[in-house]
């Protein structure tokens, strides 16, 4: 008794973290906190496509979530983003109604959804027959599921009769795209996570997996084959200094070292023959190379002949099974298409492909981007087809009931270039959904110029916050992952759902559900009668499908895809059952395994072109190289969510940096933390010095979650792409801020 | 912004009615305000063996600590990548407060040298062999688990009196405004309890954290540990002052840290960050009012005739005491405080505070009442009594912050500041009475300003990263408002001391609230290295 009262080991602050078992295979939960019920969802960041755990209350609101065990892609684990998935969803500056700027005070006022959907409806109608079905576009995302992806681009092509749109999937992977496209036919990365377990050698260039992809990085770490793992890239990023190798090669010397390893394997007759034989264009390639001798790139690339010698020798290692993996490093450049059909090359002559842990395998972005892919209806018709080929519009304008006239055979303006014909005036009116351009487009000082030659602008978004969001003329608020539900397909072409779990605040809408009024209001809602729920959409998107490289008419429902922990595509109807069956456990397929492409020959080109000079290289005004890239785990490029967790917010730092070598910061006597000024032609920012030999000399490091950088960036783009050149221009350091 | 083509919503809504949308609407926002989520399947619904049981069965130990061992956490810095996962984890499965989370992380620097060396350390409780925290609670709401050794915070004992967060040199407890109370990390205890492992441990996906079992006993076991154990990321062989890392040899933390050896450049990511540390303006008030308090009584007891510095010296001690009182969280459950008097200074300031408390009342009492036996013998006793008991509980004061071992904090820094100021305010009112002690009194303010301009000129020599230097960077640079106005004020009082001590005991007051205040502000707190640029004060 005496000492109950001198101790108190219980109360209500103890109870508080009181633990009991969490059922449904959770072990213990705190007791508050103990779920009703369960469901599983994707994550809604990155492309690594995590199944999330959500704990559910007897509502079926959320209240929890943790990494599901057993989902074939993160086996139980997620990053801080997933794990703080529903964070976002309770931020204060969510969107609750629609907002349109009064013009007389230029203020943002709410409105009703009728007053919103009517004036986009007549402004956009209004725009189409004073200037034409040129004169208006949309900009969306990757992060949306694919059928809110698909309901745009077909409600935009064919119900309203607009021709551009683009997504911000063009800033992500539109180059491992187009290099796919036209080395393999089709845009098909031919891998599965499990290699990552599989390969003797993993080189990962341009990727910084540890921090931009923590959960493929548990993949490689998960290899017993005690694998060589070389890290390219000009920065000694996390991943590098985790590496068995790093190559630390001069900013764009991949290309040419590219060259040079398949001129050392061809010089040595590594090839191998049987893989060479599904290929077209060798003998061209092998006459191009002979050039690129080591001692030739030595300067380019800034290694040593030997270190070019032994990367050949060992990625042409005859038994060994060697993956190649990139992401932004080698996406955005404006050589990007070539650099990666470099890569793609050297599996091709060495062998490395459709085998197990092997591969030329393009780590995607985000979320979705897989999905807009094949779905998004802007760069190629819904379903992996071809706006040109009439053959695909006549198969998709009968399975969708559109009318064949209603879909365009031309394409749409690239997303750099729609940006350009507003700033011309011929783009009068601009829709922009999930994404948020005034932040994260190239130079976007130049976005702010552009915004005064539209006559309207619409965001439709979860906040009204966003750079982009303030400047709109009309705002949609809408509902965000975990509010609605749909399928996104990763990196690794897994197709999987999500579900709502949350209640959205206000009157924010799914962005399907603003679709479906868009289409009543503008006149062509019978044509999406049957689009009642993205699962109904689903079922029609997947029949198109049929017998496309991509085709996924075996998937029977959304249940189906969560029986089966996701589905990769292809997964055709007439799959064998024993294949079928095999699924759950099987759940790991690569591509290409018989040799057969999807050319018109069956063969894999080989695509090959001189490496270009860099498009503003440092100069005397501009001595520094500038680099950006992912900063931390815990951000998502432009921290429009990531900035609403608590959580978060502690794993990054608030401010931007700037990381210099310690021999140039002694020479311009910069300390840490000291403000320093970067300055391109461009525009400046302000960013903390943060000095480590992690950049090269004469190179700077700016993470590009701080909106301040794309002030810097130089605008220049990879020709067959389009995709931004994030990475490298040139930039003065100012002492001070 | 040309908006033309906008036409007014009111208009248009009027014109053109539109009852079919306006349903489809209805139905619309209906819709989403359901959920109709499907729900855990198969067998979900039932209890079964956790998910992840097979993943961490080989990163906890398969038995509890036998006679000697404790438990404790292992980190391979070789497989951690820095995703940090294992903070967000804790956060989620802990079932924590938003912005709470008992793992942090933070990074380390190699240094100049090529290759670039940085490591990612996480860091939680790290259950030392001799807890600081518990030594320093005066309540005893901290207690070393007998069979596992794991430190345990009794959430409804403590009085949030934040000591236990001064005493850890690896910044671990947390204050928890809406609570009143410190909350701490207790390895997941109820899980591993049921063998299940902890949150972080559960959620690294490299497999970078488990549980070891280490041997638990103080006497010998530092020095053989350190030769056993040269990747130590404590560095307790060749500590290297600069690297902003810890030092063990107070607590001897038991996390390991192994896999890659941390180079003797190394340095804490946040090392060069000048953020001030909290204010705590309860405990400067407390500190400043009482020793002021205790120099006027004490200088009362020389002059006859100076019931008003009695009276005023009493005040300003008891407004120091009440001024104590709003640094607890829990002040109703302070009472316990005698349960620390064994290890803790802050159970003995109590104590003797408690003490002298009575004494002012005393002297003020004694002149008001009607005599009494042997009353002029009591009334010089108690005379007598004010300034050795005053100096003593002024000396607890001291090892409160000396005990912390944190160098600006230490005794040859701190004692000559808190008797400082009971001095100048006894040499203040002694020159009340007698004017040819002004200039003494004024001797006495700027002889104590001394030991602040030795931690400022530190700064200003070029030179290696030290505690005192960061105090340093931190009086002149941040804090330099602050600082100015110390000095400016304390000027002035010694210029007015010398025409009126009474005009200058409210600007010597001042003058030693703001050097209070950068006494705590100022200080380096010893903690786990931190991120680059998280300008949040921890």
């Amino acid at each position: 008794m005496f000492n109950k009262l001198l101790k108190s080991k219980s109360g209500p602050l103890t109870a508080e973290l009181v633990q009991s078992p969490g059922m449904f295979g959770l072990g213990k939960v705190p007791t508050r906190l103990a779920p009703a019920s369960t469901t599983t969802s994707i994550c809604g960041y990155c492309a690594t496509g995590c199944q999330l755990k959500l704990h559910l209350d007897q509502n079926g609101q959320a209240i929890n979530l943790s990494p599901q065990a057993n989902y074939p892609v993160n086996l139980g684990m997620a990053c801080p983003k997933g794990w703080q998935a529903l964070d976002p969803l309770d931020a204060s500056d969510r969107g609750t109604t629609p907002l349109l700027r009064d013009p007389a005070t230029g203020q943002r006022r709410p409105i009703d959804w009728t007053n919103a959907i009517q004036t986009f409806v007549s402004t956009f109608k209004s725009v189409q027959a004073n200037h034409g079905r040129d004169s208006a576009a949309f900009l969306s995302t990757g992060q949306i599921p694919l059928e809110e992806m698909a309901f745009l681009g077909l409600l935009w092509k064919s119900g309203m009769g607009f021709l551009h749109g683009d997504a911000n999937t063009r800033q992500c992977m539109a180059t491992a795209v187009t290099a796919y496209k036209q080395s393999f036919g089709f845009d098909a990365p031919p891998y599965t996570y499990a290699d990552f377990e599989q390969s003797d050698v993993i080189v990962l260039t341009g990727a910084n997996l540890a921090i931009a992809h923590p959960i493929l990085w548990q993949r490689i770490m998960r290899n017993e084959r005690i694998p060589k793992i070389i890290v390219i890239d000009p920065r000694a990023t996390e991943t590098a200094q985790a590496a068995t190798q790093h190559i630390q090669l001069k900013p764009k010397g991949d290309l040419a070292l590219y060259y040079a390893l398949a001129h050392c394997i061809i010089r040595d007759k590594r090839t191998d023959p049987e893989s060479l034989a599904n290929t077209e264009g060798i003998e061209d390639f092998a006459e191009f190379v002979k050039d690129f001798s080591p001692q030739f790139v030595a300067g380019q690339t800034g290694l040593s002949e030997e270190t070019i010698e032994n990367l050949a020798r060992t990625v042409s290692e005859p038994g060994k099974r060697v993956s190649w993996w990139w992401t932004m490093g080698i996406n955005q450049s404006y050589e990007g298409v070539r650099t990666a059909q470099a890569i793609i090359n050297l599996c091709l002559i060495t062998g490395n492909i459709g085998k197990p842990g092997t591969g030329p395998n393009s780590v995607t972005g985000q979320c979705n981007a897989m999905g807009s892919r094949l779905f998004s209806n802007t760069t190629s018709l819904v379903g992996g087809h071809d706006f040109t080929n009439q053959e695909h519009r006549a198969k998709v304008a009968s399975g969708l009931s559109i009318p064949m006239e209603n879909i365009p055979q031309d394409s749409s303006l690239a997303f750099d270039e729609i940006l350009r014909a507003a700033e011309e005036g011929k783009i009068k009116a601009l829709w922009i959904v999930a994404t948020n351009p005034f932040h994260s487009w190239i130079n976007s000082g130049r976005l702010a110029a552009l915004r005064e030659n539209l006559d309207f602008l619409v965001v439709q978004d979860m906040y009204h916050t966003t750079e982009s969001a303030e400047v709109a003329d009309l705002y949609l608020p809408a509902a965000g992952w975990g509010e609605k539900s749909g399928c996104f397909i990763n990196s690794e072409r897994r197709i999987a759902t999500i579900k709502p779990v949350r209640k959205a605040p206000g009157q924010a809408l799914t962005d399907f559900r603003i679709f479906r009024l868009l289409a009543s209001a503008w006149g062509c809602g019978s044509m999406f009668d049957k689009w009642t729920d993205p699962e109904a959409a689903f079922l029609q998107l997947r029949n198109l499908t049929k017998n496309r490289p991509c085709d996924i008419t075996g998937i029977e429902s959304y249940d189906h895809l969560d029986h089966a922990g996701g589905i990769q595509w292809p997964f055709p109807e007439d799959i064998t059952s024993d294949e079928k069956n095999a699924i759950p456990d099987a759940a790991e397929r690569r591509l290409f395994e018989d040799g057969n492409y999807h050319t018109p020959n069956g063969k894999a080109r080989i695509l090959f072109e001189k490496p270009a000079i860099m498009p503003e290289p440092p100069c005397d005004l501009f001595p520094f190289l500038l680099l950006t890239g992912r900063g931390t785990s815990s951000q998502w490029h432009t921290q429009t969510r990531t900035a609403k967790s608590e959580i978060l917010k502690k794993l990054y730092p608030d401010q931007a940096y700037v990381e210099i070598h310690p021999r140039d910061a002694r020479n311009l006597q910069i300390e840490n933390n000291q403000k320093l000024t970067i300055r391109s032609r461009r525009g400046e920012m302000s960013a903390t010095a943060y000095i480590a030999p992690t950049v090269q000399r004469g190179q700077l490091f700016l993470p590009m979650h701080y909106p301040e950088v794309n002030r810097l960036t130089h605008p220049s783009f990879d020709t067959y792409s389009r995709q931004p050149n994030y990475k490298a221009c040139a930039v003065d350091i100012l002492i001070g801020r | 912004m040309v908006t033309t083509l906008q036409p007014s919503p009111e208009k248009e809504a009027k014109s053109s009615p539109n009852p079919g949308l306006r349903t489809l609407i209805d139905d619309l926002l209906d819709e989403q305000s359901t959920l109709q989520t499907p729900v855990a399947r198969f067998a979900e619904d039932h209890d079964r063996e956790p998910d992840l049981a097979g993943h961490y069965r080989n990163l906890i130990p398969l038995t509890k600590p036998g006679e000697g061992e404790q438990y404790a956490f292992e980190v391979a810095l070789d497989r951690c990548t820095g995703c940090k996962a294992c903070v967000s984890a804790c956060h989620n499965l802990n079932g924590l407060d938003d912005d709470e989370a008992w793992r942090d992380t933070g990074t380390l620097i190699g240094g100049d040298d090529a290759p670039a060396w940085q490591q990612t350390v996480t860091t939680a409780c790290h259950h030392c062999e001799s807890p600081e925290c518990m030594h320093g609670c005066p309540v005893g709401a901290y207690e070393k688990d007998e069979e596992t050794g794991i430190v345990r915070h009794l959430d409804d004992q403590c009085i949030g009196c934040s000591y236990c967060i001064l005493k850890c040199s690896y910044d671990v407890p947390k204050f928890s405004k809406s609570r009143g109370i410190v909350r701490k990390c207790d390895m997941c205890q109820q899980r591993l309890a049921e063998g299940e492992a902890p949150a972080c441990v559960q959620a690294c996906p490299t497999e970078a954290i488990r549980i070891i079992k280490v041997p638990s006993n103080i006497p010998g076991i530092p020095e053989r540990r350190r030769k056993a154990n040269p990747t130590n990321l404590f560095q307790p062989e060749r500590h290297n002052p600069q690297s902003g890392i810890p030092h063990d040899s107070v607590t001897f933390p038991t996390t390991r840290y192994v896999g890659r050896e941390t180079p003797q450049t190394a340095f804490a990511a946040d090392r060069d960050k000048l953020i001030p540390e909290h204010a705590h303006w309860p405990l400067v008030l407390m500190l400043v009012l009482t020793q002021a308090g205790i120099g006027l009584l004490g200088s009362s007891v020389f002059a006859p005739d100076s019931f008003t510095q009695t009276i005023l010296g009493t005040l300003l001690f008891n407004a120091g005491m009440v001024a104590a009182v709003f640094h607890l969280g829990q002040p109703l459950k302070a009472w316990r405080f005698f349960l620390g008097l064994r290890t803790s200074w802050l159970s003995r300031e109590i104590l003797a505070f408690s003490l002298f408390a009575p004494i002012p009342i005393i002297l003020c009492a004694l002149p008001l009442l009607p005599d009494f036996p042997y009353k002029e013998f009591f009334t010089l006793i108690t005379r007598i009594s004010v300034l050795p008991l005053g100096f003593a509980a002024v000396f607890t004061s001291i090892m409160i912050y000396a005990d912390t071992h944190r160098s600006l904090w230490s005794v040859r820094r701190s004692a000559p500041r808190f008797f400082g100021t009971v001095i100048s305010l006894l040499l203040l009112g002694l020159s009340i009475h007698s004017p040819m002690l002004r200039p003494f009194a004024a001797l006495a303010i700027a002889a104590k300003t001394l030991p602040e301009f030795i931690v400022m000129r530190r700064s200003q020599i070029q030179g290696d990263w030290s505690a005192l230097r960061h105090s340093g960077r931190l009086l002149l640079g941040p804090l330099l408002r602050i600082t100015l106005w110390r000095f400016g004020l304390a000027a002035l009082s010694m210029l007015l001391v010398l025409f009126s001590p009474w005009l200058a005991l409210p600007v010597l007051i001042a003058s030693e609230i703001l050097e209070r205040q950068l006494f705590f502000q100022s200080v380096h707190a010893p903690k786990m290295p931190g991120n680059f640029g998280v300008s949040s004060p921890h």
